[in-house]
């Protein structure tokens, strides 16, 4: 895929003057700041600290008569929590900080698509792998912290123990795969949707790209809601115990 | 109409006899763009009659009990994300072709 550096990036390349060169294999030797090479970090930096300001904002002013912005957020985390209580027996909740703090990174990242002279973090693979391996190992981590380590890593072997040859390597292949599926979703359906906002743009700027923009806006909010309904269900899987 | 025919048929001639004055690298039709073009297709044909089958089987579950509406669209929802996770994955091979 050809490399395209956000409108952001080259400006802040321009003003605060850095060094444009070459880099080894990547976009044919184009000579790219560094700014420009790592734009989706650039951009997923950027969508990470607007989730912490908004966050921040509405926690700052918390108030008993809930304003337009704190009924959206008190939306936004019921729903998390009932989602949360819904898959994971008795202790749901507890979970609540990780997987919030998940959504709003990845729908935050992908809102930026929207924006002009921005590009969604999550249209890197870089960005939604690292997203998916933190959901990897806390989820590992939690169901050894639930179940035992020993406890943990026996149940891939089935319940059959003659067959626990076969099923061992086929369950750490399907819990390593996983990562795979989660993150290349996520990044697939971003940046196809990213692509395809281009050409049309690119075919008629004005008023052509805003269908294409409005369900962008819609399928931020669902693949948002599949990366945390996903996250939900690995974790469900991880820690609850079978009787 | 069949002068039509025959007009077309000349003028294809002409094209192709116009393209031998360059020199043309052989390049099989199955490489390269064309074969990523025609792969997302076919993932989007299978892709589209499954999520068609999905989506008409939530609609009856809600008409039979539209109180189950919230848990059913939920589930259609996930599954809808598992099927089109394939045509993804195509469309993430067509990205890497050049």
């Amino acid at each position: 895929m050809e490399h395209h550096a956000s409108l952001l990036a080259k400006w802040l390349t321009q003003v605060l003057g850095l060094a444009q060169h070459p880099w080894p294999g990547f976009s044919h030797g184009a000579a790219l700041s560094i700014l420009e090479r790592y734009d989706h970090l650039l951009n997923a930096a950027l969508a990470a600290l607007v989730a912490m300001l908004i966050t921040g904002l509405v926690r700052k002013n918390l108030a008993r008569i809930p304003g337009p912005l704190q009924q959206v957020f008190e939306g936004v985390v019921g729903g998390l929590k009932e989602m949360l209580n819904d898959n994971i027996a008795h202790h749901g909740e507890k979970y609540l900080p990780f997987i919030g703090t998940m959504a709003l990174f990845v729908f935050f990242n992908n809102l930026f698509g929207l924006i002009p002279a921005l590009s969604p973090g999550t249209s890197n693979w870089n960005v939604t792998l690292g997203a998916a391996l933190v959901v990897f190992g806390y989820y590992n981590w939690h169901g050894m912290k639930e179940q035992g380590i020993g406890k943990y890593w026996l149940h891939f072997a089935g319940p059959i123990w003659w067959l626990a040859p076969l099923m061992f390597p086929l369950e750490i292949l399907g819990l390593l795969s996983r990562i795979l599926s989660h993150s290349l979703r996520l990044f697939g359906n971003i940046a196809g949707e990213h692509v395809v906002a281009g050409i049309f743009f690119g075919l008629m700027p004005i008023l052509l790209p805003v269908p294409m923009m409005f369900l962008g806006l819609f399928f931020g909010l669902i693949q948002t809601f599949v990366f945390t309904m996903l996250a939900t269900i690995y974790l469900s899987g991880a820690v609850s115990h079978e009787h | 109409m069949k002068k039509f025919l025959t007009t077309a048929f000349l003028f294809t001639l002409a094209a192709v006899a116009f393209a031998q004055g360059a020199p043309v690298v052989q390049k099989s039709l199955f490489e390269g763009q064309f074969v990523a073009h025609l792969s997302l297709a076919i993932a989007a044909a299978g892709c589209g009659l499954g999520q068609g089958k999905a989506v008409v089987a939530a609609c009856e579950g809600v008409a039979r009990n539209p109180q189950a509406a919230g848990a059913i669209r939920t589930t259609m929802i996930i599954g809808l994300a598992l099927i089109e996770a394939l045509v993804i994955y195509v469309l993430v091979a067509a990205f890497a072709i050049k």
